[in-house]
């Protein structure tokens, strides 16, 4: 079973509004996939096109090793978890699962022997019978989940579906839609704008913006290693401090940000688009300061505690730095316990640092120029 | 009920709905109708023998109507052409209401609709004459399907029964398109996608899931059009052949040409009386509850 999905320059235009860059992209057999971006980014167009409810304007579908750009979409290889479900509301859950089985001609005993081992694979046995109206937000969930499956498809496709779901069955049906995946070996291509889905289930991500991939990568190199401005202020919370490029060294970039002090940190795509007076952004995760008390000339950055949130796991601070900038700040509850006469209220002065080698540098991108006021830090949740 | 006005619009307003509702049922339903019942269950008699000894109540004005069987084997085709004009009604508005609600963006729908409901500004008979001069033996249709090459002589379409079926099928289309509009309007087009996605075919989607979420609908435009087409009157007079005679034409003759206005009655009541067993037979068999219709 090939569940290879290459899309090959495909681009989607609507009337004058291009929704879909020219994208070339292979997905891999049994891979889980997502497409992350804020909506009006195209990612839904995108997964559309895959299941062929849309056709594209330029370019090629495939899955496995046979087109599929003018193939209809009832015969595809492929299934989809649309984001209300859309499981029929007058028919059962038996029905419900068996439509495609229907569908394809096969008998009705076969088809009700596939509904019980597929009830049994989303642990729903024995509600064959149930209106679907009867069932659960998360059972409704594992319904569509299993009548998708049921079409053996090679591709699943997967539209924001736990959207609707509370936070708690959000995380545990994370947790199940892995082990499906895991099991079944199918593609699953998954659409969100929610990070926190997107890291925790993917093999791979696609971070989308404007109708534009704008890195693909496993979720750890996305956090770490961002490929461009968007996806260091999307993913993940990030500080970022625009300035000019002072010296460079080896793959340490050290900027002038029109803070008190020079700022560091490493060119991860390396240095070839970056010289000395070169405008350059360097971002630091709110994680990665060190916070310490006013007077601790050690750390480089003095700031005020503006805001303190407690989080649980770790404290969210908002410090205004000498020179202006606002910076996020998270530090672990561990630390705040383990140094008590460290006072981080708001109001309270405090300094901080972080380590150049963990901060990243990317070249500003074209259009973007450093303004009059010097740094500006924008923060993203 | 009475409850739920009085808490919406306090008591002296709410008793006053009630009160217009009794006065608009009983003066302009019930009134008239018990009059007309009244009617049928007396002989026609002239005016000067009313309230004598002759003025009886007796079911021989119902009797009549059993006993004759051109009256009766008019009636069965009247209802026999109405469930066809129904069935060919539906087969017509239900494409066309699938497009203004699934297929069609906003601004086609509107005016599609708009489009649609001019003609009915209109009156009926009016509108029927336009079909009797498209229909004329030398009028456009002909002339039209001549010069198409189609036909080598003219048809008589007044002759039989396809002026009437055409000339229903038109005047009560909207009394279908609304219902199948309002009904498949309100299925989440996530539902038609994914019956797509699942691989099913355009006429099974419809099959089983477009036509099961609009059944409402349908049952309500089929009722709407079949209980007009059986109390039609002005079609099958302008349209109709002598063969094609609806029973409506028969109870007007019973009043207007007859002058016998207690037989008359008695067959409206007859028209009614079956065309609502009719159609709660239809209900019945569609498994389609007063409920669902009045949605």
């Amino acid at each position: 079973m090939d569940g290879r999905v290459s899309l090959n320059q495909v681009a989607m235009h609507f009337g004058d509004f291009t929704a879909i860059q020219p994208t070339t992209l292979e997905i891999e057999s049994g891979e889980f996939f997502s497409f992350l971006g804020p909506s009006g980014c195209g990612k839904t167009t995108l997964l559309n096109i895959i299941s062929g409810f849309l056709s594209p304007s330029e370019g090629d579908v495939a899955i496995g090793d046979s087109d599929m750009t003018r193939v209809p979409v009832n015969r595809r290889p492929t299934a989809m978890i649309f984001q209300n479900l859309a499981l029929f509301p007058l028919m059962s859950v038996y029905e419900n699962i068996e439509f495609g089985l229907e569908v394809r001609g096969i008998d009705r005993r076969r088809r009700r022997q596939k509904a019980d081992e597929l009830l049994a694979l989303v642990a729903l046995e024995g509600s064959g019978h149930k209106p679907v109206g009867d069932l659960s937000g998360g059972q409704k969930q594992r319904i569509a989940i299993a009548r998708a499956l049921a079409v053996e498809p090679r591709v699943l496709l997967l539209d924001e579906p736990l959207s609707a779901l509370d936070l708690k069955l959000r995380q545990h049906m994370r947790t199940e839609l892995k082990a499906i995946q895991r099991k079944t070996g199918i593609t699953f291509i998954y659409i969100t704008h929610d990070q926190g889905e997107a890291l925790t289930m993917s093999d791979r991500v696609a971070v989308m913006s404007a109708g534009r991939i704008e890195q693909v990568a496993d979720p750890a190199t996305l956090y770490r290693q961002p490929a461009s401005d968007f996806v260091a202020s999307f993913v993940g919370e990030n500080n970022r401090f625009s300035g000019r490029v002072m010296k460079i060294d080896g793959d340490t970039v050290t900027l002038d940000a029109s803070l008190t002090v020079p700022v560091a940190g490493r060119a991860i795509a390396g240095t070839d688009a970056l010289t000395v007076g070169a405008p350059a952004t360097l971002y630091v995760r709110p994680e990665q300061w060190r916070v310490g008390a006013a007077d601790d000339t050690r750390l480089p950055l003095a700031g005020v505690i503006e805001n303190e949130h407690f989080e649980g796991a770790w404290l969210t601070l908002d410090v205004a730095l000498a020179q202006g900038p606002r910076v996020r700040v998270h530090v672990a509850q561990s630390t705040a316990q383990e140094s008590p006469d460290l006072s981080l209220s708001a109001g309270m002065s405090c300094r901080l640092d972080y380590t150049p080698a963990r901060a990243i540098v990317l070249p500003a991108e074209v259009g973007e120029e450093v303004g009059e006021e010097g740094a500006h830090v924008a923060t993203t949740v | 009920m009475w409850r739920q006005l009085c808490d919406r619009f306090g008591m002296p307003l709410g008793m006053a709905v009630v009160a217009l509702m009794g006065i608009w049922l009983i003066l302009m339903v019930l009134l008239p109708q018990w009059q007309m019942i009244d009617y049928s269950l007396h002989p026609s008699l002239l005016p000067a023998e009313q309230g004598g000894e002759k003025d009886v109540w007796t079911l021989a004005n119902y009797a009549t109507f059993f006993q004759n069987e051109i009256h009766l084997s008019i009636f069965f085709k009247t209802i026999w052409s109405s469930v066809l004009v129904t069935a060919l009604t539906l087969a017509v508005s239900y494409p066309l209401a699938y497009y203004l609600a699934k297929v069609a963006r906003p601004g086609q729908a509107a005016l599609c609709l708009l489009l649609l409901i001019i003609p009915f500004w209109i009156n009926e008979i009016l509108r029927t004459f336009a079909w009797y001069i498209i229909f004329a033996f030398r009028g456009p249709l002909n002339e039209l399907l001549f010069a198409l090459g189609l036909i080598d002589r003219p048809i008589r379409f007044l002759n039989g029964d396809i002026g009437v079926l055409v000339g229903m099928v038109y005047a009560y289309i909207l009394f279908m398109v609304f219902p199948l509009y309002n009904a498949i309007e309100s299925l989440d087009r996530n539902q038609i996608r994914a019956a797509r996605d699942l691989g099913a075919g355009w006429i099974r989607t419809h099959r089983r899931i477009v036509i099961p979420h609009a059944k409402p609908g349908i049952a309500t435009g089929c009722i709407m059009t079949f209980m007009l087409a059986a109390g039609s009157y002005a079609v099958p007079a302008l349209l109709g052949a002598p063969g094609s005679r609806w029973f409506t034409q028969i109870i007007y003759n019973w009043f207007f040409e007859g002058g016998d206005w207690n037989q008359g009655a008695a067959y409206a009541f007859l028209l009614l009386a079956l065309c609502i067993v009719f159609v709660t037979l239809v209900m019945r068999l569609f498994k389609v509850g007063l409920g669902d219709i009045a949605r």
